[in-house]
């Protein structure tokens, strides 16, 4: 009556623990051997690499890019400690000294501009360093530019891809001035939260072909604060 | 086309957290693993999340890789595979919805696909065409569906012990055939 099959041997073991078919006592065992025993662990691997088959199978199928800007923030997070108030007075005061290519002219607003949203634009290496706040209620866009420059002889140009958008949209050329305010239009407002930012390497007064022609430096979603 | 030797170097580069091989390694794999999670998982939103963390796990765990003795898309594949199994299995407490017509048959590969597929996806597809269409459904179903030995014995309607021999049946055929 007894059936082989129905005694388990390592290889069997090995695949039902890659299967997770394991529980309890069984699984914990298992768990225990592939810490302890290299003969058990080369089984589990094998199998691992047969069964990777079946998945290897799926189509690709492109994720968003907010995606990538998020595993890029969490794996080489900002320089700057994130924080929930945002100082205006160094921004206030550099404001009259601005000369900022703008889509509309700079609106003065009220002292108190508190961000209800955020964008950490952080490049690969870290050596560029932007952020930029969003406060709604005045359609105004906050950039402060903590680390980093353009690069020699060319700007860097600020686009927002709206959530579910596939081009992005020029909001404009960043000044050589490291704090600046953009005025946005009511549509570019509402499609901040939720969209990605990012910055582009282009020649002087930007792309003149609507689409980034350069490097993309960083790229980031908008959050809420 | 990056090459598996390419993907290998990336993923050495990331083991010394070098970001621009990362962001590489990204680019690269990030369209196959999304797929890899949607076919477990089988919603986007849920995928999207699952796919971040792969990649932050394949960060931190790159330095890894090398001791598997995998090819580099199998380590990421089964890295995708084991964090959406244990997501669907997080989510099965509350009941599923199925948001794209995903089914667990449709799993035609695309143009690009057989080259990183490669011969161990031909290899396990043509050797589960041995088995009976029902084993074979049982063993992708713990694969890529994360089913119990619960879940299978519910679903093909026999005791859970017939189940367990069946699957170890399925099992050892499948091993007499890959080793072939």
């Amino acid at each position: 009556m007894s059936d082989p099959h129905d005694i388990p041997d390592d290889d069997m073991l090995a695949a039902e623990y890659v299967l997770r078919l394991l529980e309890g006592d069984a699984l914990r065992a298992a768990e225990q051997r592939l810490a302890n025993d290299a003969a058990f662990r080369s089984l589990v691997h094998d199998w691992e690499a047969h069964f990777a088959g079946l998945a290897a199978d799926a189509q690709e199928i492109a994720p968003p890019a907010k995606a990538k800007a998020q595993v890029m923030e969490r794996v080489a997070p900002s320089t700057r400690p994130r924080r929930r108030g945002f100082s205006l007075i160094a921004a206030l005061a550099l404001v009259a000294a601005l000369a900022v290519v703008l889509l509309t002219p700079v609106l003065r607003g009220p002292a108190s501009l508190e961000p209800a949203y955020e964008a950490a634009l952080v490049s690969e290496t870290g050596d560029l360093v932007i952020t930029a706040g969003f406060v709604p209620d005045e359609n105004l866009l906050i950039l402060s530019r903590t680390t980093g420059t353009a690069r020699p002889g060319r700007v860097i140009e600020l686009w927002l891809i709206a959530d579910g958008a596939s081009t992005p949209v020029s909001l404009g050329v960043l000044p050589d001035a490291p704090e600046a305010r953009l005025s946005l239009t009511p549509e570019t407002s509402a499609a901040l939260p939720g969209g990605t930012l990012a910055v582009s390497d282009e020649p002087p007064g930007g792309s003149n072909t609507g689409a980034p022609t350069g490097d993309v430096l960083a790229a980031a979603a908008v959050i809420e604060l | 086309m990056t090459s598996p030797a390419d993907i290998e170097q990336l993923i050495a580069r990331t083991a010394i957290k070098d970001r621009a091989a990362f962001s590489a390694l990204y680019d690269a794999t990030s369209a196959k693993l999304f797929g890899v999670c949607m076919l477990v998982l089988r919603n986007r939103a849920e995928a999207e999340e699952a796919l971040q963390e792969v990649f932050i796990r394949v960060w931190h765990k790159a330095d890894s890789y090398a001791v598997t003795g995998h090819s580099p898309m199998t380590w990421l594949i089964t890295v995708a595979r084991n964090l959406s199994i244990d997501r669907l299995r997080a989510r099965k407490a509350q009941p599923a919805t199925l948001d794209e017509a995903f089914d667990i048959s449709d799993t035609r590969p695309g143009p690009e696909d057989t080259a990183i597929a490669g011969s161990e996806a031909r290899r396990i597809n043509n050797c589960l065409q041995e088995l009976e269409p029902d084993r074979a459904g049982a063993v992708k179903g713990a694969y890529l569906n994360g089913d119990s030995y619960q879940d299978l014995a519910e679903r093909y309607g026999v005791p859970l012990n017939t189940m367990r021999t069946w699957l170890r049946r399925s099992l050892a055929a499948l091993r007499e055939c890959m080793t072939r």
